[in-house]
Formats: C-alpha cells, structure tokens, sequence
C-alpha cells in the first residue's frame, strides 16, 4: 500500500535531519562523551607516582570533602560571584548606552568590544602583569605624579586576579544584556515616568525585570568560566590560595600526579557548576512562568 | 476654566523648527484634537505637553501653575501612546494599578480602583491575562483604564486608533466619546486623520509645519477653512481663483483666467471687502455643488458654470463626479438619495450644468504662513493633495 504523501515527506524529513546532526554526533561522542566517561572511570581508581593503578578506590572523593580540598572550591565561587557581580555593575550601562546609541555608533561600539578578542588571551594577560607589576606602568605613573611614594603591591594579589578576570569576560557580559536592551521598547520608559515612576523607579519596575534574560546569559556565560578559571589565578595570583583550576591541575603536572584526585575534583565541579544550572534553569523557568500565568 | 495653555510654544531639533511659535487655550473638559500631517509638529507638542520634550522657547501652563520645566512624573496628566505602551512584563490588572502602585496606596484601595478602571472600560473580567494575549482594541482599554486611574486633570491620546482596523477603529471612537463624557476630563487628541478629528473633537487646531493653521470647532473649520492648507487637509474641496471683475451691490463679477469664464458670486459669504481687480480664492466644496444636464432657470445665471464630465466615481452612498470646465477640474459630490433632476443617469462626456447657492462659497484669506511648495499639483494645475507622509 503506497504511503501518503505526508507521511513520506515527513520520513524524508526526519532522515535528512538526522544525517545532518550525524557529524556532531560523531564528534561530541569521540571528544567530548568518552574522555568525559575515562575522567569518571579515572575518578574511582587509586593514584599511582606516574600514573594509576586499577584499583577501585573512594579515596579522592573521601579526601575532597575532609582534607580541605574545599578550600579552593570556596575561593573559585568567590571568585566567580565577585567576576560575574562587578561584570554586570559595569556591563550593563554599557550595553543599556550601546542600545540606545544611533545605529552607526551601535556598529562602533559593538566593534569595539569585540576588538580585544583579536589578541590571543596570554598576551593580554601578560599586558595585565606588565601593567600592574612592581615597577610596573601603573606604580610608575602613580608615583611620578606624585600620589604614592611607595609602589603599590597589586601583582600576586587577589585584586589582581578580579580585575584581570572582569577585564577578560566582561564582554560576555555586554553582549547578551546588549541583545536585549536593544529589543527594549524604550517608550515602556516613557509610559512608566508617565504614570508617575521617576527614573530609578522605573529602572526597577521596567528596565530591569525585561532584561533578566539578558542578565541570565550573561551570568551563566560569565559564571562557569570564572569557577574553572585557571590561567588567570596562574599568571596574576599569588601561588599561597590556589582556586579549583590551580589545584586539578598541580595534581596532574607535580610528582607524584594524582589523577584520581583530579579526575574526582573535576567531576565534583561538574557536578556544582550543574546543580546551580540547574537551580538557575528553576528561576529562570518561574520568572517565565509569572509572565506568562 | 482654562486646562492647558500653551504661550508661545517653540520646540527646535537642531537646525528644525518642529514647533513654532504656537498659541493654544484649551478649556477644561473640552475634546480637543492636533491635526495634521505626519510632521507638522503634533506630536511634539502632545510629547511637550506630557512632559518628554521641553520647549525651546514659551511656557506650558496646567491651570495656573507653569509646569514647563517638570518631569512627566510630576504632571497631573497621563498619556496614551500610539502602540499602547502596556508593559509585557505584568499581566493587565498590574499595568493598570501600575500609577497606584508607585504611589503606594494601600492594596484594597489599589484593588478596588483597578476594577473601576476595568470595569470602566469594559475588561473586567480578563485581568489576569497577558498584553500579548489580548486584541489592539482592548490593549487600547488597558492603555485607557491605566491612564485614567491616577485621576489625571488632562488625558494625552497620540494617534490612539492608528493601529486599529477601521471598523473598530469607528467603534472605539464613540468609546472613547463615552468615556470621555464619563469622567469629564480634558482630552488632548492628536491625530492625522481629519474623519477622527472632526467627528470625536470639541474644537481642534489643524496644524502644518510646526504652526497652527487654524483652530475652531470642526464645523467652522469645515465651513470656513482659513487657509488653503485646512480647506485641503479637512475633506476636499474646489478651488476657484480669479480676479474681481466688479463688484455690484449685492454680487460680484469674477473672473477667472484658468478658462472657467465668468462667475457672478454673491457676496453674502464675505466676511470682509473686496476690492475690484483683486485676486480672489473661493473654496466650494465638492457636495453643495448640484449636477444637472439641464440649466438650471431659477439660478439668475449666478454661481454657475457649464461643463463636461470626466469621470464618474461610484462610492455607494454618492457618486463623484468630476467635471472639466475650461482648464479646471470640479469635483462633485451627489448623494443618492437626491431625486435625480434627469430621466435617465448623468454619463460619461455628457455636458452638465454644475450650480450652487451663494452661501456656499467661501473666501479664502490670505495666510502668511501658507507655504504652498508642499502643494502637489495634477496635470491639469488642480491643487491634487496638500499631505506629505514623511515622517520625521
């Protein structure tokens, strides 16, 4: 018996699209899904000086949350509250002035913010400790206009990690709040002052709540780099407090390597970084949920 | 009692004058509508008015206290924008208490006055829903309801029924009537729509080019149009330039040198002198003008003219015809329910006789501000349309 047309379309359909995703498919399997299953596998076995022994072990998982290993995770959640909350402060003028610029000074700003990715990470980095080291440009300024006698000790401080980490993420900040301050229907505004909101007020009630997707993005997009965050805390940090990155990695590059422990401490941030999507993923869905009854 | 007065209102954007010089009373309570096309400043000074532009020159006085310099905030007068402006954030009985809410009045208060609003408007019973799920015309409610519940001493409409459809269009008009009749405040009502204007307003200003052409009640400014500028903009109309032949005692003799010949007008329409050999523009509207294949003999060969018809325009309720005489071309607009003065139906190329009654002529004045390169003119040198619908 011959198929509707319909049907048969919609067999078409379903196979061209199924052929289509088969690459990704075939890649996120090879790169992404197995290394992830030896990270677990790796995770439950016993370390060795080089290498591991395939001994079923709890040991790096029993370590984590008794021998101050958490330690570093807290510091990591600092850092990235503390990334993530002076990103948005700053961010969000910047994007709220982007979006309400002439569409010729949009393309410009836009440009602009993009134009630091140009320079590979390291190298802005480096820039980063050249400019804030001892006798750095920043000490060497301060001092010969005549504001401090003393350099200031900025290098190898925690200071140094915040500002270099909002330095580099802070446009994944503006970006997603810039997209939806641009969709913003500023009369909205007009019609709050209107009825009586003067301008903070009407940032709250209005502005605000209509931009919490943007704030949502740009927070997840800064967040979970910022718990990772290796690089930075490496090259700007002081090497006594060691963050999460630090520590997974020390335990795969010191002798005698862990990667047990390191396997253990990954999945551990995983596993955070995945109950606050999804708690996020929750509050997210009640805020759309009161929009819409 | 005065509501609104604007004394010597000017508003400059750069180099561009988009109000000038502009001197309005409107009295409390009235309906009072801005006309005119896109550009010519309506808007600005509805936006002036509310409090999100202020003026370059001139004062905004809300009874007797000058309120030129206040934010929107502080003005007892709310707006209704053109898109409605409701907030998709907050379902309907939260755009509506929104005033309230900001004022922070007690909840039974705000919850009690929220259902006045609605109920007022018609919309009590969907409170809960969403901006995005509910029709242009009741979005328009909301937009009313949430206006209207801070008591305000004049209510802002920007072009409320452009997004309309124009049945609900014409429906939401007469609502808008009632209410306005219901809570017996001042109404400000911008629009370019001449149909809405002269049908919701008490007395309107037609505006052109940042100035106020003229202002009066819509029949006056029908009957009487000052300029050109208004005799175009409100309904159409023909005119009839010439030269005052001679002025007898009771008519005088035109002249008109675009080929129509001789008119002998009756001066009972003029409101001033005219003096002979001056030139002279007459605005006839299109529906005075009776159309017959025969001469009329009770006419004295006054207000007259012989004619061919050029086309016919079936329009249901009337027919427009237009008429070549000489180089001009009337427009003439007859309503069916005449009788019809011929046997058989008027047609194409038949010659006509088209006459009026001498009320019926009006004389143009001279306006100094008429600026008459937006006049767009057909083949013929008819003036064709005086809108221009950029938008600025």
């Amino acid at each position: 018996m011959p198929q509707s047309r319909e049907a048969l379309q919609e067999k078409r359909k379903n196979l061209s699209s199924w052929l289509l995703s088969l690459p990704t498919m075939i890649w996120l399997a090879c790169f992404f899904l197995v290394p992830y299953l030896i990270v677990v596998f790796y995770s439950f076995l016993t370390p060795d000086i080089y290498d591991v022994k395939f001994e079923v072990s709890l040991e790096a998982y029993r370590q984590i949350f008794t021998d101050g290993y958490l330690q570093p995770f807290f510091l990591s959640f600092k850092l990235a509250i503390y990334t993530v909350l002076i990103c948005l402060l700053l961010g969000f003028p910047v994007a709220y002035y982007m979006a309400r610029a002439s569409e010729k000074l949009k393309n410009t700003l836009l440009i602009l913010i993009i134009i630091p990715f140009w320079t590979n990470l390291i190298i802005r980095i480096f820039s980063w400790r050249i400019f804030l080291s001892y006798s750095g440009v920043l000490n060497e300024a301060l001092i010969g206009l005549g504001m401090i006698s003393q350099p200031l000790e900025i290098m190898r401080t925690n200071l140094a990690v915040i500002l270099v980490m909002v330095y580099v993420y802070l446009p994944y900040m503006i970006l997603p709040l810039y997209s939806v301050l641009e969709k913003l229907d500023f009369t909205l505004l007009n019609a709050a002052m209107d009825l009586g909101a003067n301008e903070v007020k009407a940032f709250f009630r209005v502005t605000l709540p209509l931009a919490v997707e943007g704030i949502f993005a740009g927070t997840l997009l800064v967040f979970i780099p910022a718990l990772g965050a290796y690089l930075i805390p490496q090259l700007v940090g002081n090497q006594r407090s060691l963050y999460v990155g630090q520590v997974i990695t020390y335990k795969v590059k010191n002798i005698p390597r862990n990667w047990p422990m390191a396997s253990a401490l990954s999945l551990t941030l995983l596993l955070m970084v995945a109950i606050l999507l999804l708690i996020m993923y929750a509050i997210y869905r009640r805020h759309l949920a009161r929009r819409h009854y | 009692m005065e509501d609104i007065i604007l004394q010597n209102i000017s508003k400059d954007f750069g180099a561009f004058r988009a109000v000038n010089e502009v001197n309005l009373t409107i009295k409390s309570g009235e309906l009072f509508s801005f006309l005119g096309p896109s550009g010519c400043g309506k808007t600005t000074l509805l936006r002036m008015i509310a409090g999100f532009e202020t003026p370059s020159e001139g004062s905004i006085y809300l009874g007797n206290q000058d309120i030129s310099d206040l934010p929107p905030y502080k003005r007892e007068v709310n707006t209704i924008f053109q898109n409605y402006s409701l907030f998709p954030h907050m379902n309907l009985f939260d755009n509506v208490a929104f005033g309230l809410k900001i004022k922070k009045r007690p909840k039974a208060e705000i919850k009690d006055r929220v259902q006045e609003m609605l109920k007022l408007v018609k919309m009590e019973d969907q409170a809960a829903k969403h901006p995005d799920q509910i029709s242009g015309g009741q979005k328009q409610r909301i937009a009313i309801a949430r206006a209207l519940i801070n008591n305000p001493r004049v209510l802002l409409l920007d072009e409320p029924l452009a997004a309309l459809d124009l049945k609900l269009r014409q429906h939401m008009l007469i609502e808008l009537m009632d209410i306005h009749d219901a809570v017996g405040i001042t109404f400000i009502y911008v629009t370019h729509d001449q149909g809405e204007a002269m049908s919701i307003s008490d007395r309107l200003a037609v505006m052109n080019q940042g100035r106020v052409v003229q202002e009066g009640p819509p029949d006056d400014i029908y009957e009487r149009p000052s300029s050109i500028f208004s005799a175009y903009f409100i309904g159409e109309t023909n005119l009839i330039t010439g030269d005052v032949h001679k002025v007898y005692d009771d008519y005088l003799e035109l002249h008109c040198p675009d080929g129509t010949g001789k008119i002998l007008v009756l001066d009972s329409s003029f409101h001033k002198p005219v003096a002979e050999q001056s030139r002279i523009t007459l605005s006839l509207r299109p529906e005075k003008i009776a159309i017959s294949r025969h001469k009329p003999r009770h006419q004295d060969d006054i207000n007259m003219l012989k004619g061919q018809i050029e086309d016919i325009l079936y329009l249901g309720s009337h027919t427009q015809y237009i008429v070549r005489v000489g180089k001009l071309k009337f427009r003439v607009f007859s309503q069916h329910k005449r009788v019809y003065f011929d046997d058989k139906a008027l047609d194409w190329e038949d010659d006509v006789w088209l006459f009026w009654h001498d009320t019926d002529t009006w004389l143009i004045e001279d306006n100094p501000f008429e600026v008459l390169a937006d006049a767009e003119l057909d083949d013929s040198g008819n003036l064709k349309r005086y809108v221009k619908r950029s938008k600025i």
